[in-house]
Order: structure tokens, then sequence, then C-alpha cells
């Protein structure tokens, strides 16, 4: 049933069929693990990393091996962290101490966790972790030292969270709240992969003099997560949309879902997306320091996803209601154009923002706000990769590639067309009411003639 | 927004005074500086004229007067110069050419020897960033190192006089017979605000005449548009860096030099050019989105221009609608101004939404009073 209705869908969209077919033939991996080599433990590792992520599982083993195992680790020590976070079922007093003692547990040899819920998802990854701890041990000092970091912050983040009642019952409120939260469940993750890929001198050392770069890294795709959930999370009763946002638009969050009120969420929603926008740039920036291609490849893809996950979100009701994702086809194709260099994913980003610059309406108050927003990434692209060499001036304009124009001449020969074409059937109009014997100007057309209508005489205009 | 403790700029002598930006010159000087005098020369000084309390001299002046020009810097002796006057840009006829030779030219050479002969400190002149446009071709991102356009390649008179001008100045800049005088150029672009007759009013006008139906082109041109304040703001920091120089034993390094110099000023904050028109008709209260919206090819739009302009020679009267606003309407235009945020420091004060909304308010204001008279 889901194929049949599968195949009647790319029937009816070949572009993104063939999109698909393209990322799944001629995608070659830079790098592809070996699993004849594996450890019983590194295969573990990898079982629990296809199980527990669907959109990173693919990228991490595509990664170049020095930090394969490294950066696959720390995914599934973060997944495991989650995993007691997300557990409603655990009592805070339990919860608590687990979170922040974390980094500790995954030190002790042996150690497992199986009082999670029977509903939780991930539940296996905590009753196998022995395997992964097995493997934590095998990694290089420099790696673990850095995965540890982020494990206790990132404990201690969720810990704070748990406590914090009135965030728990009311949601975020200020702007700052909101990216603090962001900070925690993706700025810190940003953090630890930046530390990995430096380390590893697979990405410039700059990249840490400049953390705020990796800090909107985190920010940009959490942020988009937040917008694209906003229904899923409402159904939870969770809310991470700030309320010194919302509350310029709505007077209570239920409000938002109210369909008489679609046009203040939406302009709520715009609201959002141009907040998430302000890191796009910064985003490309830290694109620009990464120096291998499987490193590249794997900051990419989520980045592309994200921008084109905002333009979908953007101004669309459908947010409101259901939970809507990129295509299939699109996503293999933006997964194609995400894992070649910087100069494609420029062009990925410039296109998608021009997008929302079409979408973006004039009655919205933060219309030319995100305006400037779209101009702003798309001046960032231009430094560098600039169109125009100050020394050759004046250089063509560029062909749009969307748009196909017409022209001068065939638009002039459209016109002269149309003239001839107006002419012709006047002159017919005007040939037919002689024949019937009507009579043209003249001081001797009276009014109520069939001539005063047609001719342009004095009269004509005197009954006006 | 405006520095915690007023910097001082002394005697300060803003020429045109009473025009567009240079009354919001006068006004931030007021504001947001220290000066010991602040004096005015204007062709005419009853518009935009600030109350006697403020303490403000106005002189009224032909600046093309070298005489009475030097008499009136004489008095007041100024330490810094701004000059911005101008004639509005609109008309292309003879007449107005030879007002943009006698005002740009002629009138920049005088003020300029004015200044060299009254001990003038800094001369901060208001060029125009479509001296380095051919009025045709794109502009993306450029910067000061693009070249000024000049003779039959520059098809606009009034910005080949603007560039003359400029060229007069920055030639004045620390010559060896007066090497205390420093000058620089100040090249806006895209102007709005309170006091502009010319680009609100045109954009409003086609909102009022119901107009907004029609966009030519794709819409995917940025454009760079500037909020008056923020113009006077890079003028009056550029004049307390000119002061900072001419302070200073030593000539400044070649990438933090700012006598001499030009620099290109905008909102930091380019947008799609039609984006700009509705933001402007939305804000002047049009309740339309997009849906009603035509969008005409730019090559469609040229046939168009052309054939309006063969209409109105055939009547004999100038078009009001011509290739070079279509051209204008699609054109890529917007400049990286890095040079004047490093070397002067300049950010703007205002953003281009809310100057938007004042320019907006400000003429709709002006408009209701022009029908209530």
């Amino acid at each position: 049933m889901v194929a049949a209705k599968q195949l009647v869908y790319f029937l009816c969209h070949p572009r993104e069929l063939r999109s698909v077919v393209q990322w799944k033939l001629y995608h070659e991996p830079v790098h592809k693990r070996d699993p004849s080599k594996e450890t019983a433990t590194e295969k573990s590792c990898f079982h629990f990393l296809e199980l527990t992520s669907r959109s990173f599982s693919a990228v991490i083993q595509e990664l170049n091996p020095e930090l394969l195992m490294p950066i696959c680790l720390f995914y599934l020590v973060l997944r495991g962290l989650d995993t007691i976070e997300d557990d409603m079922t655990l009592d805070i007093a339990e919860k608590e101490p687990l979170l922040r003692q974390f980094a500790e547990k995954m030190e002790i040899d042996g150690w497992t966790f199986d009082k999670n819920g029977p509903n939780e998802k991930d539940r296996e990854l905590l009753v196998h972790f022995d395997d992964i701890i097995v493997e934590l041990k095998n990694t290089k000092k420099e790696y673990y030292d850095i995965i540890r970091d982020i494990t206790v912050k990132m404990g201690n983040g969720m810990a704070d969270y748990a406590l914090n009642a009135e965030m728990n019952a009311n949601g975020v409120n200020t702007i700052e709240e909101y990216e603090l939260y962001c900070h925690y469940v993706a700025g810190l993750v940003g953090e630890g992969l930046t530390r990995l890929f430096v380390e590893s001198n697979l990405a410039n050392p700059q990249l840490l003099v400049r953390m705020d770069l990796t800090e909107s890294m985190g920010q940009f795709l959490q942020k988009t997560n937040i917008i694209r959930d906003v229904h899923e999370d409402y159904l939870d009763k969770r809310r991470f949309w700030p309320k010194q946002i919302w509350s310029q638009y709505v007077d209570k969050w239920d409000d938002m879902f109210l369909p008489e009120n679609r046009e203040k969420a939406l302009n709520c929603s715009s609201h959002m997306v141009l907040n998430a926008l302000k890191h796009a740039d910064d985003c490309i920036f830290y694109m620009a320091g990464i120096r291998d291609q499987s490193v590249f490849n794997f900051v990419a893809i989520p980045q592309s996803m994200a921008i084109a996950t905002l333009e979908l979100c953007f101004r669309n009701p459908a947010i409101f209601d259901s939970h809507i994702k990129i295509t299939k086809g699109d996503a293999c194709h933006l997964m194609s154009q995400s894992t070649q260099n910087l100069r494609v994913v420029c062009q990925v980003f410039r296109r998608y923002v021009r997008k929302i610059a079409k979408k973006n309406d004039p009655r919205d108050p933060n219309f030319l706000a995100i305006s400037a927003q779209c101009g702003k990434i798309e001046q960032f692209i231009e430094t560098i990769f600039p169109t125009q060499d100050p020394k050759k001036p004046g250089v063509q304009r560029q062909p749009t590639v969307e748009e196909p124009s017409m022209d001068t001449k065939e638009a002039l020969f459209l016109i002269l067309t149309i003239l001839a074409v107006l002419g012709t059937v006047g002159g017919l109009m005007v040939g037919i009411a002689y024949i019937l014997g009507a009579k043209f100007g003249g001081p001797q057309s009276k009014p109520g003639d069939l001539g005063s209508s047609i001719g342009s005489g004095p009269t004509g205009h005197e009954e006006l | 927004m405006a520095p915690e403790k007023k910097p001082s700029l002394g005697s300060v002598m803003v020429i045109g005074g009473c025009g567009f930006l240079g009354h919001h010159v006068v006004r931030l000087l007021l504001r947001d500086w220290t000066c010991s005098k602040i004096s005015v020369i204007d062709v005419r000084c009853t518009r935009n004229r600030r109350p006697d309390s403020d303490g403000v001299a106005y002189h009224e002046a032909d600046i093309t007067d070298v005489a009475k020009v030097k008499s009136i810097f004489e008095k007041t002796k100024p330490d810094v110069v701004i000059h911005t006057a101008s004639p509005a840009a609109q008309s292309n006829d003879k007449v107005s050419h030879d007002l943009f030779k006698r005002v740009n030219v002629d009138g920049t050479a005088a003020i300029v020897e004015a200044c060299q002969k009254t001990g003038v400190r800094a001369l901060v002149y208001t060029s125009s960033a479509s001296i380095i446009s051919d009025n045709k071709s794109d502009l993306i991102n450029a910067d000061e190192r693009w070249p000024v356009i000049r003779g039959a390649d520059q098809t606009e008179y009034y910005s080949e006089t603007k560039a003359a001008a400029e060229e007069l100045v920055l030639a004045a800049n620390r010559l060896p017979e007066s090497l205390d005088f420093l000058t620089c150029a100040i090249r806006p672009s895209g102007i709005m605000g309170e006091g502009d007759m010319m680009l609100m009013y045109h954009m409003i006008n086609i909102y009022k005449q119901g107009r907004t139906n029609v966009q030519v082109g794709n819409n995917e041109n940025l454009f760079d548009f500037t909020y008056v304040e923020n113009v006077a703001h890079a003028h009056l920091l550029a004049a307390q860096a000119l002061l900072a120089s001419s302070s200073l034993s030593t000539v400044p390094l070649d990438t933090e030099r700012v006598d001499g110099e030009a620099f290109l000023i905008t909102n930091d904050s380019p947008v799609y050019f039609w984006d700009f028109a509705r933001a402007i008709w939305n804000a002047a209260g049009s309740p339309m989105g997009k849906d009603h919206v035509w969008t005409l090819p730019r090559d469609l739009g040229m046939v168009l221009g052309l054939l309006s302009e063969w209409f109105f020679w055939a009547i004999g009267k100038p078009p009001t609608f011509n290739r070079q606003r279509i051209v204008y309407s699609c054109m890529t235009r917007y400049y990286d101004i890095s040079k004047a945020k490093k070397r002067l420091g300049y950010k703007p004060l205002v953003s281009l939404d809310e100057g938007v909304k004042r320019s907006v308010k400000w003429t709709l204001d002006q408009q209701k009073g022009e029908k209530n008279q």
C-alpha cells in the first residue's frame, strides 16, 4: 500500500523521482566503513546508530575514518542522555542525578540502564550501553576528553531544565531563554563537533576563535525544528516559541491554533523565521572553515535541509495543524547539492532565500525586515563568491535561470501582433457598422446615432 | 544610539543647511554633537529653518558667488564645512543641466577656494553613489574600488557633475600650500526621509494613482536605500575623523585614512527593489498583498517604455514613463560599505524599516497639509 502510494506520487512528480534516483545511484561516499574489519562492539555501536538516528546515521557512516568512531560515539552518548531526559515515566529524583552524573556512568565498565519506560523508543541503547562504553575506552584521549566535557555540560543543562518547573508549565518566555534552550540542545553539540574537527585537523583552527559561528550552526538547525514542530509540540503540551514573540500577535498560546487567527499566527511564524534567518550568514561562514570533504558533507546536509525547511514553513498555514516535511525528492536533491562544495551550497541558500522573498507578504509586519535579512544573506554570499570584478565593470546582466524572459524582438513582435489584431477587429467593426448604415462624426450626427457612440466627434463627449 | 559624551566639532558650516539632507545635518549637530557655532549657507533660508532658540546662524547666499561665500566664512570662521548643496536631480533638460554644472561644479569649486583662503580644517562633500553607475549595468556589492564612470560612459549628466565636484574636493586634500586642509566625500545611495520631495513623493503617488499592480522584472534585484539621518550621521563622523587626522603630526596609514577618500554610505541593508516599493505602499495604507500584481518581463517593459517615449515625443511632451525607469526598477544596485564601517566607525542609527515608516508618515502629513491649504 505504502509502495503503491509512493509509486503514484513519483509518477506525478517525475523531477523528484529523478532526484531520488540520482542520489541513490550516483552518490559516491568519500569514505565507506568496512564492517568486515570491525569488532563486535563497533558493529553494535553502528547498529544502535542506525536504530536511533534517521537523519544522521548515513552521513556519520561516511565520515573520515579518523572521526568515524568518535562522532558515532558522541552521537550515541548524547542520544543516551536524551533518552533519560525525554522519559516522563522516570521520577525527577532519579532523573536529575543520572543526568548530572552521566559522564561518570559512561566510565564504568559494564554500566547499563534498564529503568526507562517500555515506550521509550531508544531504551535498547541504554540497555546495551556497555558496548558503547567499551568503544569509548578505545577512543583517543583528545577526542574522548571533548566528548566527556560536552556530556557534563549537556547533562547539567538538561537537569536544570528538568527542574525548571516554570518553563515546564508555561514554556519559554524571552528570546534570550529561547536561545539558551537552543544552546543546550544544539549549540553544545556543535561545540563538541567543532572541537573534534579542529583536533583532527579537518577544519580551520580559527573556528575555535569564532565559536559564535558554531553557535549559529546549532541555533539555525534547532530554531528551524522548533518552528516546523510547533503543532506536534502543541499536541504534546510543550511550547518552545518564546512568549516575547508570540504575545505580539495573540493573547493566549492556544489562540495561535484557532482558524480565525490564522493571519496573526502566520505573521508570528514569519517573525520566528526572521529570527532564525539571522544565523544563516554565520552558517555559510562556518562551512567555509571545513577542510575535509566528508566533514563538509556532514555539516552541509543538515544546513541545506534547514534552509529548505524554513522556506517550506514560511507563511505556510499547514504548520499549525499538521506536521510538514520537505519531500523525499527535494531532500535527495539537497543532499546531492550539499555534498559538493561551498559554492554549490551557497547557491542552495540563495535559491531558498529568494523563494522566501517571493512568498513574503507586504501586509506582514516583518515584511521589510525579512526582505532585508534575505538581502543580507545574498550580500554575504557575494562577499565570498563575488560576481563582479571592479577591474571589469559593467558585467553582463546574468541570465535568469528560473524565469526565461522574452527578448526585445519577441516582445516587440507580440505588441505589434496585438496592435494588428486590435486594428483589424476595430476596422471590421467600423466597416460593418458603416455597411449597416451608420454615419460617422460630422455635425449632422445626433445623440443616439450608432455613429456617435463609435466615432470620436464632440457630440459623443458631451453626453458624458 | 547617540554617543554618551557629545564629541566636539568646533565651528561648523553647513552649506545647503535648509535642504533635504542639510537640515538633518543641522538637526544631528544639535542633538548628538558639541559645536562652538553652527552656521548655514543656503540660497533660500526660509524652509527647514531651526527655531531661533537653537542659535543657528543662517546666511542667504548663492554658492557660486565666491566673494560672498568667502566673506561669510571670514565672519563665521568655520573649522568644519559640510557641503550638501545640490539641485534636485529630477529633470534632464538644458536648463537643469546648466544648473547642475553651475551649482555642483562651479559652486563646489567656489567653496573649496573659500575654505582654502579662510583656514577651514575639514571639508566633507556630499557626493553620490550613482557616480560609479553607468545607469544600465548592475552593481553587485560594489565598493570604492569600482571606477567612477565619467564622460561618454556616464549617461546621467547629474552624476557627471557630482563626480567632477568630488574630484575637485578630493584633489584639494592636503595640498602643499594648505597642508592643514583635509577633505573627503560621502557617496550615499538612494536617500529618503523627512523632507524628501522626490523618492517618497513619487512612490506614494504611484500608490495614490492605483498603479501598485504592475511589477517589471522578477524582483530579484537588490537595491540600497538610505535613511537620511544615517547619511547625515556619516557626514559628521567623517568630519570628526578629518579633524582628528589634521591634528596628527603624521599622515595616517593608507588602510586607516579618511582624508582624500570617498565613502559609500547605505543603510547596510539592501532589499529587493519592489519590496521597498511595497513597504512604502503598505505603510501609506495599501491593504494589498501581492496576489493582484501583474509581473511584466523586463524586455516587455522596455518595449512599452519605448512606445511611451515615442508617444510622448509625438505629442511633444516629456514622457512620464520611459525605458530608464524600467532599467532602474530591474537593476541590481547595492554596495559594500565595509570601508565606512572600518574607517569612520559608521553604523546606521535607524533601521531601513523604521526609516521607511518615518518617511512615509512625513510625506502623508505633508500632502494632507497641501490639500488643506
